[in-house]
């Protein structure tokens, strides 16, 4: 039986700000419905890494496709559709703060469906009770806490069940409970509907029972230093600041 | 059995012999498509699976908000990935407090009682400024003299051509009126008087404070409410310095010394822009000139400058209230700007009517 095609690859990828290339010479590819975790030293390009393979920022070099389309060629409509299936979670959560946590998830599900308003009613609140938001949904950005607002961003994330799911450090500023309840979210989604994720974290317990592969960025190469299942990070044989980093990481 | 055609979602309900709802869902449930409206009678339901062909989010949604209020609900029948998106969404709000709906009685009472609660904030604002101002006088209190002076500009000196536009603009037209109607009686030579009057006592002092309310006190709440949003506000408070002392009494006090000087430059404007139009009709300058000398007293001149220093207070004031108790959202910044020019501007016409009746008390 042939693999399926991948949904997201990138060759041979450069990254940075502005001029100044952070990372380069990165080439992954990921099936369809897999869970990848990008893991590294704070500053060292993890966050650059998931805008460039999501289509938010250019790389400096390289290409990247996502569902087969290279996103950085790709113009207009192509572009649109591709993005329209694709879900980000930003680090600060980036609610609409003039609108209630509701009219944030409903937000895109006005602008894409077709559906009438009380069906996108019913689905925000849907998407909002599975994050744990149901009873905070008519609440503004500024009324929440942190870890509410990151639950919030996953539900707008989600709104519009996007083929890909690209979150940028889900569990920081979430308690023990609902960082587990995540884990289960996530996994939920992949099993119900086949979503890919692609999580940029630094918890590696999480990582562990959540990701099919890890990809560590190695601040000193410039590159990719370990690239497969998490586990396999623990293991002997890795390179040993990777072996470190998970080790350390994990007993924290 | 039959069912509806492939393609379109479809929920059939019958009731059972124990009285259990049972619901059939069936067909390809999406986002895009009108879903199948259910009602349920009782509190027992079963949710059972017929040709069901595919589904996205739409269905778990539909499941949560049709039977979320069903004591008994059996999805054992369905798909075990559908069971579980179902049972999570429940799962996560079981675990918090259900929010209640609130009847129109008890709308307009939390109305009350939040009307309240903001008057008690403006008046708790007011004691704070006042009492930055007495901590300011001995030397105690943090103050960002910086603010102060950048104020003294942009509140006072920026704002002296919109102020002789107005104000020459206002002299015109009460002179027009005057002329109109003065004529009638043969005693045009007293539009001077009439202009002069107006200007000092009331027009110069009242235009000056509106103008006020609506540029300074417009910007002093945006640039507070901004400072709210990204919490600089709160930093200030954790570094041990009063946000009142150091944000608003610099504002307040800029306002406060400049309005009067803009309304005495308006007054003179005013009588100017009076003049204009007398002269074009039936008064010589020097005539104009020498009735509007006579009329403004001291007395005049007092009370509009009283007036003016009220004025920029509550125009300042309005500005940092309604900066500092925005919300934190860039709606809120908006709001709180347009509150403060509403908030200002009657103030300054309450106080008007208030001062009117003590200057007649004093016979001023």
């Amino acid at each position: 039986m042939s693999a399926p095609a991948a949904i997201l690859t990138c060759a041979d990828l450069a990254i940075g700000h502005g001029e100044m290339v952070i990372m380069d010479r990165l080439t992954l590819s990921l099936a369809p419905g897999k869970i990848l975790a990008i893991v590294g030293p704070s500053g060292c390009g993890k966050s650059t890494l998931m805008r460039a393979l999501g289509g938010l920022d250019a790389p400096l070099g390289g290409r990247t496709t996502l569902m087969g389309v290279d996103l950085n060629a790709a113009e207009g409509k192509e572009r649109q559709d591709i993005l329209r299936q694709t879900g980000f979670l930003f680090q600060g959560a980036a609610l609409f703060s003039s609108l209630t946590l509701r009219e944030n998830i409903e937000m895109p599900m006005r602008e894409f469906l077709r559906a009438p308003r009380k069906e996108i009613r019913q689905l925000a609140e849907y998407k909002l009770a599975l994050v744990g938001l149901a009873d905070a949904m008519d609440k503004l950005p500024s009324e929440i806490s942190g870890g509410m607002a990151k639950r919030a961003g996953i539900a707008r994330a989600m709104a519009l069940d996007p083929a890909v799911i690209f979150l940028d450090e889900p569990s920081a500023g979430l308690d023990p409970m609902s960082s587990g309840r995540l884990d289960d979210l996530i996994l939920r989604l992949r099993e119900a509907f086949g979503t890919t994720i692609v999580l940029v974290s630094h918890e590696i317990p999480s990582i562990l029972r959540t990701a099919d592969f890890c990809v560590y960025l190695d601040p000193d190469t410039g590159t990719m230093g370990a690239y497969g299942p998490p586990k396999s990070f623990l293991q002997a044989g890795q390179p040993p600041k990777v072996h470190a980093f998970f080790s350390q990481a994990r007993f924290d | 059995m039959s069912h509806a055609p492939t393609g379109s979602p479809f929920a059939r309900t019958e009731v059972l012999a124990d009285g259990t709802a049972l619901v059939t869902v069936g067909g390809s449930w999406n986002l895009d498509q009108a879903l199948p409206v259910v009602v349920i009678k009782g509190d027992r339901a079963k949710v059972v699976a017929d040709g069901l062909v595919d589904f996205d989010s739409a269905l778990p949604a539909w499941l949560y908000a049709n039977f979320k209020n069903i004591r008994q609900l059996d999805l054992s029948a369905l798909p075990g990935r559908l069971q579980s998106l179902v049972q999570m969404a429940e799962k996560a709000s079981s675990e918090n407090v259900a929010g209640d709906d609130h009847g129109l009685l008890e709308q307009f009472g939390s109305w009350g009682v939040e009307s309240g609660h903001s008057w008690g904030r403006a008046f708790e604002h007011i004691g704070h400024t006042a009492w930055g101002f007495l901590r300011m006088l001995v030397g105690r209190a943090k103050v960002n003299w910086g603010d102060f002076t950048l104020q003294l500009q942009t509140a006072g000196v920026d704002a002296l051509p919109i102020v002789a536009l107005l104000g020459f603009l206002t002299g015109l037209i009460m002179a027009y009126v005057g002329l109109i109607q003065l004529r009638q009686v043969g005693a045009t030579v007293y539009v001077a008087n009439l202009v002069s009057l107006a200007m000092t006592r009331e027009m110069g002092a009242l235009m000056t404070g509106v103008i006020a309310c609506g540029r300074t006190s417009t910007a002093f709440a945006s640039q507070l409410g901004s400072m709210n949003v990204s919490q600089e506000t709160d930093a200030l408070r954790a570094l041990g310095i009063n946000p009142v002392e150091y944000l608003a009494l610099p504002r307040i006090l800029a306002v406060t010394l400049m309005v009067p000087l803009l309304g005495v430059f308006a007054t003179f404007v005013g009588v100017f822009g009076g003049m204009v139009v007398a002269c074009a009709g039936d008064l010589s300058v020097e005539q104009y000139l020498t009735q509007a000398v006579r009329a403004i007293t001291f007395k005049s001149f007092l009370v509009g400058f009283i007036k003016s220093v009220a004025f920029g207070f509550i125009a300042a004031w309005a500005g940092c209230y309604r900066g500092s108790v925005a919300k934190r959202s860039a709606l809120g910044v908006g709001e709180a700007a347009t509150s403060a020019a509403v908030l200002g501007i009657t103030f300054i016409v309450i106080s008007d009517a208030v001062f009117a009746v003590i200057f007649n008390l004093f016979d001023l």
